[in-house]
C-alpha cells in the first residue's frame, strides 16, 4: 500500500510540476499572465504594453515569439453544436496611439478575428501582431469530431504558429489545405477580419 | 518407498550413491546458477524509460508559456495524467500477460504485487485524468460540469464508451480492496476481474479520436497504436501460443496419486521429453485436470521434488471439493499445465546459506528446493500434531545427503515450545548465523507474518526473506 501512496503522490507531483514548467517562460510569471490568457476573452485586443512579461527578453531576440503558439491547449476542447459560442461581437478596434509611443520595442498584441460557421463547425483566428508585423496566428476554433479533428489539424499545422504560413505571408491569400477546403475558407475569412482590425 | 532409490538412479549429477553406499565426503551435488535481480531492475528501469516517454509527445508539443490560463492548465495535467493512465494500462496488462520472460525476471509474485500497486495507481490516474479534463473543458465553454458531461457524452465520439471503461475500471479495483474481495465468491471475482479486457476494449478509441497527442497521423500515433499491438501479442503469447507449445511438447499425464497422510495427497505425472523440463525446486505450474468436473478450474500447485527427467510431482492438501476430487483422478488423465513460474527458488538465493521455514503443507516447495540449494541448509518445519508432518522420510533422507539440519517443531501456535523457537532470540540461538542467511518461508498467513516479523527483529534484512505467495 506504501508504494501506491507513493507512486500516486510521485505522479501528482511530476504533473504539477510539468504543467508549471510549461506554464510560463518563470514560474513567477504566472499570476501577471493570467488575465490575458482567456482566448475568447473581448480584452486581447488592447494594446498591451510591453511590460508584457515575455517581451523584452525572448522576443525578437531569441526567435522565439512571445506569446507562443497556444494554438493547442486552448482550443481542443471542441466546441460541440450544443456549445456556447466564444462572441466576437464586442470586438472593436484596437487602439492605435500607444503604437506610437512606445518607441524602441514594438508593441505586441493579440487580435482576434470574427467567427465564421460553415457546414463542419465554427472557425475562429486570433493573431499576435508586433509592430506591424503579425507573428503568430492560432486558430481558436476549428470544426472537430471524426475526420474533422485530421482536417483541423492539417489546417493547423499549415497556417498555425510562428513559422506557418500566416506569418510567411503576412496576408490572407493563403494556399486552400486539401481535403479541407470549407475550413481554410473560413480561416481566411476569420483572418482577414483580425488582420482588418489589427491595421 | 522407493521414492529414494528412483531418485538416486535418475540423478543427474554425479553423487557417489550411483556406485553404492555414500562416501564420506559427498562431492557437492548441482546447485542452480544465482540468477541475480538484474532482469527486475531492468524491467523497472524500461518501464520508467516508457513512462516518460510517454509523456514526451506532450511535453514537445505544448509550447513554453503556452498555458496561461486556468482552464488550458488543468486541461494540461488531464492530458499528462490521460498519457500516464493510457500507458499504465498497458504495463498492466503485460503484468498479467505471463509472458514466459517476465516469469523468469521478475516472478509470478512479484508481478501479481506490482499488479496490484498499479492497479491502484491506475485508477487514481484515470480518475484525476476524467475530472481534470471535465473541469477543464467546462471552464473553457464556461459551462457546468455536469453540462461538460452532457456534451462529451453527446457529441463526442467514443467517449460513452471510455465512460463505460472508466466504470468498469472503477468496479474491478472496488472488489479488488482486500476486505470486499474476501468476502466475494472467487469465481465472481474472477469473472468481474476478467471484465478488465473490457477496459482495454472500450478505452481504446478515445484516446485516437481525442488524444490531443495522437489525434494526428504521425509517429505518436504509430508507436502508441505498436504500443498497443505489443501488448496484446504478448497477451496472446503468454496465455495461448506459450502453454500451447509446453503441452504439446511434455503431454503431461496423471500417473499415480499416492496418499501422504489423512488429508493430503501426492500426485505423480509423467509426460515426454521431461528431461528437457527446465524447472527449479520450488516454482510453480497451474493445473488443469481435464477430467470431468475438473478441467474447467486451474489452480496453483507447487511442484514437491526437483526436475528429475521422469517424473513430476505435486503434494495437495484436500481442502475443497475440487482437491477433494483429484483424489479420485485416474492413471492417464491428461493435464494441462501452465508454468513454471516463480521466483522462490534456490536461484534466487543472495547468500550461500539458507534457512527454510514450513508450516503444514507448506513444505511442498521447500522439499523440493532442498534438493538444490547448497549444503549447509537448515529446515524448520512447523506442524500442529505429528500426524501433519508430510514426506517426512524424503526430508530425512535430504537431511543426510545435503547436509541439512531438520528442526520439527511440532504443537500449537501458543504452546510455550512453538512460541518461544518462533521468536527473534529463539530463531538466533538455533541458527546463530540467520542474519547472513536467505530466508524461504511457505506455510498459513499467520504463521509467515509472525516469522517475518521475528525474523526482521532478528536482524534478517527483507530482501533475504523470500515468500511463496500464490494470492495478492
Amino acid at each position: 500500500m506504501r508504494r501506491v501512496f507513493l507512486a500516486i503522490t510521485g505522479l501528482a507531483a511530476s504533473t504539477t510540476a510539468l504543467v508549471v514548467f510549461k506554464g510560463s517562460p518563470a514560474a513567477t510569471q504566472v499570476a501577471q499572465n493570467l488575465p490575458t490568457a482567456q482566448p475568447v476573452n473581448p480584452t486581447p485586443q488592447e494594446v498591451e504594453p510591453s511590460a508584457d512579461p515575455n517581451a523584452p527578453g525572448t522576443d525578437p531576440a531569441d526567435g522565439e515569439p512571445t506569446p507562443s503558439k497556444s494554438a493547442d491547449s486552448p482550443v481542443s476542447p471542441k466546441p460541440g453544436k450544443t456549445t456556447a459560442r466564444p462572441s466576437t461581437t464586442k470586438t472593436t478596434k484596437a487602439p492605435s496611439a500607444p503604437r506610437t509611443t512606445k518607441a524602441p520595442q514594438p508593441t505586441t498584441r493579440r487580435v482576434t478575428g470574427n467567427g465564421f460557421d460553415n457546414e463542419y463547425g465554427y472557425v475562429q483566428v486570433q493573431i499576435v501582431v508586433s509592430g506591424n508585423r503579425i507573428v503568430e496566428a492560432v486558430a481558436l476554433s476549428l470544426p472537430s469530431g471524426g475526420e474533422s479533428d485530421i482536417h483541423s489539424g492539417d489546417v493547423r499545422d499549415r497556417y498555425d504558429g510562428s513559422g506557418g504560413e500566416v506569418v510567411q505571408k503576412q496576408n490572407a491569400n493563403l494556399n486552400t489545405v486539401s481535403g479541407a477546403t470549407e475550413t481554410s475558407n473560413s480561416y481566411k475569412q476569420s483572418l482577414r477580419s483580425a488582420i482588418e482590425q489589427a491595421i | 518407498m522407493t521414492y529414494p532409490h528412483t531418485h538416486a538412479t535418475g540423478r543427474r549429477t554425479g553423487t557417489s550413491s550411483r556406485h553404492g553406499g555414500r562416501s564420506a565426503a559427498p562431492v557437492p551435488p548441482q546447485v542452480p546458477a544465482r540468477r541475480g535481480p538484474g532482469g527486475r531492475r531492468l524491467l523497472g528501469v524500461l518501464l520508467l524509460v516508457g513512462l516518460l516517454a510517454a509523456v514526451l509527445p506532450w511535453w514537445l508539443g505544448t509550447p513554453a508559456g503556452s498555458l496561461r490560463s486556468t482552464a488550458a492548465t488543468v486541461t494540461a495535467a488531464g492530458r499528462i495524467t490521460g498519457l500516464v493512465a493510457g500507458y499504465l494500462l498497458l504495463v498492466q496488462v503485460l503484468m498479467m500477460s505471463r509472458l514466459p520472460v517476465l516469469e523468469r525476471w521478475i516472478g509470478g509474485e512479484q508481478t501479481a504485487r506490482w499488479h496490484r500497486d498499479i492497479g491502484a495507481t491506475l485508477l487514481v490516474t484515470v480518475l484525476a485524468h476524467m475530472s481534470l479534463i471535465l473541469v477543464g473543458y467546462a471552464d473553457l465553454r464556461n459551462q457546468s460540469v455536469l453540462a461538460e458531461v452532457g456534451t462529451l457524452l453527446g457529441d463526442y465520439e467514443d467517449m460513452v464508451s471510455a465512460f463505460v471503461a472508466t466504470g468498469v475500471m472503477m468496479l474491478v479495483g472496488f472488489s479488488s480492496i482486500r476486505a470486499i474481495r474476501r468476502a466475494l465468491p472467487y469465481e465472481l471475482w474472477h469473472l468481474l476481474h476478467l471484465s478488465s479486457y473490457l477496459i482495454l476494449l472500450l478505452g481504446f478509441g478515445h484516446q485516437f479520436t481525442h488524444g490531443a497527442q495522437l489525434y494526428k497521423p504521425g509517429p505518436v500515433r504509430t508507436g502508441w497504436i505498436a504500443l498497443y499491438l505489443l501488448v496484446v501479442a504478448a497477451l496472446l503469447w503468454g496465455r495461448v501460443i506459450a502453454p500451447l507449445a509446453f503441452n504439446l511438447r511434455y503431454r503431461l499425464r496423471v500417473a499415480d496419486v499416492v496418499a501422504e497422510s489423512t488429508d493430503t495427497i501426492s500426485i505423480y505425472l509423467t509426460g515426454e521429453r521431461l528431461g528437457r523440463l527446465a524447472m527449479l525446486g520450488g516454482q510453480h505450474f497451474r493445473w488443469r485436470f481435464l477430467t470431468r468436473g475438473c478441467w474447467w478450474q486451474s489452480h496453483p500447485f507447487s511442484v514437491s521434488a526437483a526436475a528429475n527427467g521422469r517424473w513430476l510431482r505435486v503434494t495437495v492438501k484436500v481442502v475443497g471439493t475440487h482437491t477433494a476430487d483429484l483424489r479420485d483422478l485416474d492413471p492417464g488423465t491428461r493435464v494441462w499445465a501452465e508454468g513454471p513460474s516463480g521466483t522462490f527458488t534456490a536461484a534466487h538465493r543472495l547468500r550461500e546459506r539458507a534457512l527454510l521455514i514450513a508450516g503444514g503443507s507448506g513444505i511442498t516447495p521447500i522439499r523440493a528446493m532442498l534438493e538444490e540449494l547448497p549444503p549447509g541448509a537448515a529446515l524448520i518445519y512447523r506442524a500442529r500434531t505429528p500426524a501433519d508432518v508430510l514426506l517426512s522420510r524424503e526430508l530425512d533422507w535430504l537431511a543426510q545427503e545435503r547436509d541439512t539440519s531438520v528442526w520439527y517443531v511440532i504443537g500449537s501456535r501458543d504452546d510455550p515450545g512453538p512460541r518461544q523457537l518462533m521468536s527473534p532470540d529463539g530463531l538466533r540461538q538455533l541458527v546463530p548465523d540467520v542474519a547472513r542467511r536467505d530466508v524461504y518461508l511457505c506455510g498459513p498467513p499467520g504463521l509467515v507474518e509472525q516469522s517475518v516479523r521475528a525474523l526482521r527483529r532478528a536482524g534478517v534484512p527483507r530482501r533475504q526473506i523470500h515468500l511463496a505467495t500464490f494470492e495478492l
